[in-house]
C-alpha cells in the first residue's frame, strides 16, 4: 500500500503545471475563469490552448502512440485532469474529447471515422458536444425520442431535440444518441457535424454560467450513413463503453480544497478566520474533501490495474457531492458577497457546483448503484 | 513510491493470518449475549503471545491499523488500538504490558475505556507522556452501554506514574487519533454489513426493508462513510503525518451521528436489545466519538495545520492547500 507519488508522477504534474502557467493568458483568472469554461469565449480559447497543449505533448498524452499519444498512464491522465480543473478547465469541452470521445472512436470507429476525427482531437482543434439528454430523457436515457430514420441512398434523417448540451453553440461535432428502433434499447450513435442544415442551438439562461445549458434542435437533418458509429441499434454498447471511461468523474474535491483555502483567506481579511466555529466547520469540510479524494484515487487505482468497474466509482461520486454541498453551505453562510458580483471566481465555483448532484449521473442514481453493486440490495 | 491502494504481499499475508486467528473468535459466549460488551481475554492473550501486537514495528503502521480494523469488526472486544498502534509508534523500544489504557491527565476523574481490564496505562500529562502499571485496586468499573469496559480511578490523586517521555504528548495524540479512526472504520464497516444483512431478511409490508429505495439510499450513504473512514485511516497510518491523523479522526468522528442513527433506524426495536449485536459496533462508535476532543477538536487541528497563518498560506492561484507535489 502506498499513498505517495512516484518521481515520474511528480515530474509529470510539474510538467503539467508549468505548461498551464506558460499557456494561460495573464488575465485568465480575472476574466476567463469567472465566465466559466463553457462560455463561448472560453470554448474558442480552448482551440488555442489545446493546440499548444498538443504541441507540448500533453493533450492526449495517455492515448496510444498510433493516435498521437505517448501511451501515458491512467494516473498521468488523472493528474492532468486535476491540474486542469484546479485552474478552471481551460480545455473547456475538449476534456471530453480526450477522455472518452476519442477513445470511444478508437474502439468503435471505422478507419474513415478515425482518420476524420482523431487527428483533429489530438491536435486540439476540434470541439465536440454530447447529445444525450433530452427534455424527457436524462437519467433514463433509454427513453430518448430524437430519431434517425433511414432515407434515400443510405443516409439518415434526424428529428428531435437535445437539452443541457454544453458547448453546443461553438461545437464542430455532436456525439449524438438517437432512437433507430421501437424498442427501448434500439439506440444508435451518430457523429454529426453541427454545421449541417436543420440544426439550431438556443442558450438557456440559468443558475449555472452561460454556455453550459443549451437546447439543440434537429429538424430534418440529413446525415450520411458513414456518420453511424458502431452498429445500427447497438448504440447502447457504445454509450456504456464511453461512460465507463468517465467513471472517475470530475475531480471536484481538488478545486474544492483550493476554494476553501481562498475563502479562509477572505475570512482572515475581515477578521473572522480565528473564529473557532468557522475553523472547525472548515476543518470538517477539508476532511470530507480528502475522503472524496482518496475514494476517487481508489477508482483510478482500480482502472490502472484493469479491474472491472465497481460501485467504488459511485461511492466516490457520492462522497464528492456531499463534500461539495457542505462547502457551498459554508461559503454562502460566511461569505456574504459570494453571489453578488464581488467575488467572480468564487461565484463561478458556486454556480458550477449547484448541479454537482445532477450531472454525470444523479446523486440518487449513484446511491441506487451502490445499493445494488456494493450492498447486494435489490429493488422489488 | 507510487500510488497503489492494494496491500503489499507482506500486508496481505499478515491480514490473512489475522483473519484466520479471528475466525475462531467471531461468536459470543451464550452467557455474554445480553451484556453491553464482551471482553475476549483469550483472544487478547493470543494476539500478544503470537506477536500480532508488534506488527506495526515489524511491518509498519499500516499493518497495525489493519489489525485494529479487523479486530473492531468482531462483536467480542479486545484492546488493540493502544497496544498495536499507539505503543509501537510512540514508545517502540519500551515494553508495556497490554491491555493498555490511554489516559489524558487533564481529566483524571473521568471514566476511561479499557481501564478495568488494563495492565498498563499511557498517560498524557501536559506535553509529556508517562506510563504506569494499572493496579486493579485503584480501579472501579462503571456500567456503560458504550460497548467497552469502562472504569475510573478510585482516588485520582493517588495515581502514580513514571518513566517520563518528555515532549511526546503530541505524538501520542496523533497515533491515538489514528487508532480511534481505525477502530471506528472497522466498527462502522461491520455495523453496515450487519444492518444490510438484516435489511435483506427483515420484511415489512410483505417485502424486505432493504428493498425500499429510501432505506437503500441511506445504507448506501453509510457504506460510503465507512469506506471513507477506512482510506483516510490507512493514509494516516502510512504517512505518519499529524495532519493526516487529524483528518482521519475528524472525518470519522463527525460521521458518527448519521451512521448510528441510520443503522439503528433500520434495525428497529431489535437494535435496542443487547442480544441483537448491533450495539457492539454502534456504541463503540459512540464511545470513540468524543476521544481526544472529538470531531470539533480534530477539525480545529486540521484548520491549524492548513490555515495557521492564512496570509502566508495563500500561494499562487495554481497551488493547492494539500500540495500534492510535496
Amino acid at each position: 500500500m502506498d499513498f505517495g507519488w512516484s518521481e515520474k508522477q511528480l515530474a509529470f504534474r510539474h510538467r503539467a503545471r508549468s505548461a498551464i502557467r506558460e499557456l494561460l493568458p495573464a488575465d485568465w483568472y480575472d476574466v476567463a475563469v469567472p465566465k466559466s469554461y463553457a462560455h463561448d469565449d472560453n470554448v474558442e480559447f480552448s482551440r488555442v490552448f489545446c493546440s499548444r497543449l498538443a504541441e507540448l505533448g500533453l493533450l492526449v498524452h495517455h492515448w496510444p502512440v498510433e493516435h498521437g499519444g505517448a501511451a501515458g498512464t491512467d494516473w498521468e491522465q488523472f493528474i492532468l485532469a486535476e491540474e486542469m480543473k484546479a485552474v478552471g478547465e481551460p480545455r473547456a469541452g475538449q476534456y471530453m474529447n480526450v477522455n472518452w470521445i476519442g477513445p470511444t472512436l478508437m474502439k468503435f470507429g471505422t478507419a474513415a471515422q478515425k482518420d476524420a476525427y482523431l487527428s483533429g482531437i489530438a491536435a486540439g482543434s476540434s470541439v465536440w458536444c454530447q447529445g444525450f439528454s433530452e427534455p424527457g430523457a436524462g437519467t433514463d436515457l433509454a427513453s430518448l425520442l430524437t430519431s434517425a430514420k433511414e432515407a434515400e441512398g443510405g443516409s439518415y434523417l434526424i428529428n428531435g431535440s437535445k437539452i443541457w448540451t454544453s458547448y453546443a453553440r461553438k461545437a464542430d461535432f455532436c456525439f449524438l444518441a438517437v432512437r433507430t428502433g421501437s424498442s427501448r434499447k434500439e439506440i444508435s450513435i451518430f457523429l454529426v457535424p453541427m454545421s449541417l442544415p436543420g440544426i439550431t442551438v438556443r442558450g438557456i439562461p440559468g443558475l449555472v454560467k452561460d454556455g453550459h445549458l443549451n437546447e439543440v434542435f434537429f429538424t430534418n437533418v440529413h446525415v450520411d450513413g458513414a456518420a453511424l458509429l458502431g452498429e445500427l441499434h447497438r448504440g447502447w454498447d457504445v454509450i456504456q463503453y464511453a461512460l465507463q471511461l468517465e467513471r472517475v468523474g470530475v475531480p471536484r474535491y481538488h478545486v474544492g480544497l483550493k476554494i476553501l483555502d481562498s475563502v479562509m483567506a477572505d475570512l482572515k481579511a475581515i477578521g473572522r478566520a480565528d473564529d473557532k466555529n468557522i475553523r472547525a466547520r472548515a476543518g470538517m469540510i477539508a476532511s470530507k474533501l480528502e475522503a472524496a479524494r482518496l475514494l476517487t484515487y481508489l477508482v483510478v487505482d482500480q482502472r490502472v490495474k484493469r479491474e472491472p468497474p465497481s460501485a467504488d466509482a459511485n461511492i466516490a461520486r457520492v462522497s464528492t457531492v456531499e463534500a461539495v454541498i457542505d462547502l457551498l453551505d459554508f461559503i454562502l453562510e460566511f461569505v456574504p458577497d459570494a453571489l453578488t458580483g464581488e467575488r467572480p471566481e468564487l461565484e463561478e465555483y458556486i454556480r458550477m457546483s449547484i448541479p454537482s448532484g445532477i450531472t454525470a449521473g444523479t446523486y440518487e442514481l449513484q446511491l441506487d448503484l451502490i445499493a445494488s453493486g456494493a450492498l447486494g440490495l435489490e429493488r422489488k | 513510491m507510487a500510488m497503489d491502494f492494494s496491500l503489499s504481499i507482506d500486508e496481505q499475508l499478515f491480514i490473512s493470518s489475522v483473519e484466520s486467528l479471528l475466525s475462531d473468535h467471531q461468536e459470543l459466549p451464550q452467557n455474554s449475549r445480553s451484556k453491553a460488551y464482551y471482553f475476549d481475554s483469550q483472544l487478547q492473550a493470543e494476539l500478544k503471545n503470537q506477536g500480532y501486537l508488534d506488527a506495526a514495528i515489524e511491518l509498519g503502521p499500516v499493518a497495525g491499523a489493519l489489525l485494529v480494523m479487523a479486530t473492531a469488526r468482531l462483536s467480542p472486544i479486545v484492546e488493540v488500538g493502544a497496544s498495536a498502534l499507539v505503543r509501537p509508534m510512540v514508545i517502540p523500544k519500551q515494553p508495556l504490558e497490554s491491555p493498555i489504557v490511554l489516559i489524558d491527565m487533564a481529566e483524571p476523574r473521568r471514566t476511561y475505556r479499557f481501564l478495568p481490564v488494563a495492565a498498563s496505562a499511557l498517560l498524557v500529562k501536559g506535553d509529556d507522556i508517562e506510563v504506569m502499571r494499572v493496579d486493579p485496586v485503584q480501579v472501579e468499573e462503571v456500567d456503560s452501554i458504550q460497548a467497552y469496559p469502562y472504569g475510573k480511578f478510585v482516588n485520582p490523586r493517588e495515581i502514580f506514574s513514571c518513566r517520563l517521555v518528555a515532549g511526546g504528548a503530541s505524538r501520542l495524540r496523533q497515533w491515538w487519533r489514528v487508532a480511534i479512526a481505525a477502530e471506528m472504520a472497522g466498527a462502522a464497516d461491520a455495523a453496515v454489513d450487519f444492518t444490510v444483512q438484516f435489511a435483506k431478511e427483515r420484511e415489512v409490508l410483505g417485502r424486505p426493508i432493504g428493498s425500499f429505495q429510501a432505506v437503500q439510499h441511506r445504507l448506501s450513504q453509510c457504506r460510503q462513510i465507512a469506506n471513507g473512514m477506512r482510506w483516510l485511516t490507512l493514509r494516516a497510518a502510512w504517512s505518519g503525518e499529524v495532519k493526516d491523523a487529524n483528518l482521519a479522526a475528524c472525518y470519522a468522528q463527525q460521521q458518527v451521528g448519521k451512521l448510528v442513527f441510520d443503522l439503528h433506524q433500520f434495525n428497529g426495536a431489535m437494535g435496542l436489545t443487547n442480544e441483537h449485536l448491533l450495539h457492539f459496533w454502534t456504541y463503540r462508535l459512540r464511545a470513540l466519538q468524543n476521544e481526544v476532543g472529538g470531531a470539533y477538536s480534530a477539525a480545529l487541528d486540521v484548520a491549524d495545520s492548513l490555515w495557521s497563518d492564512v496570509e502566508e498560506s495563500i500561494r499562487g492561484a495554481n497551488d493547492l492547500i494539500f500540495d500534492v507535489m510535496s
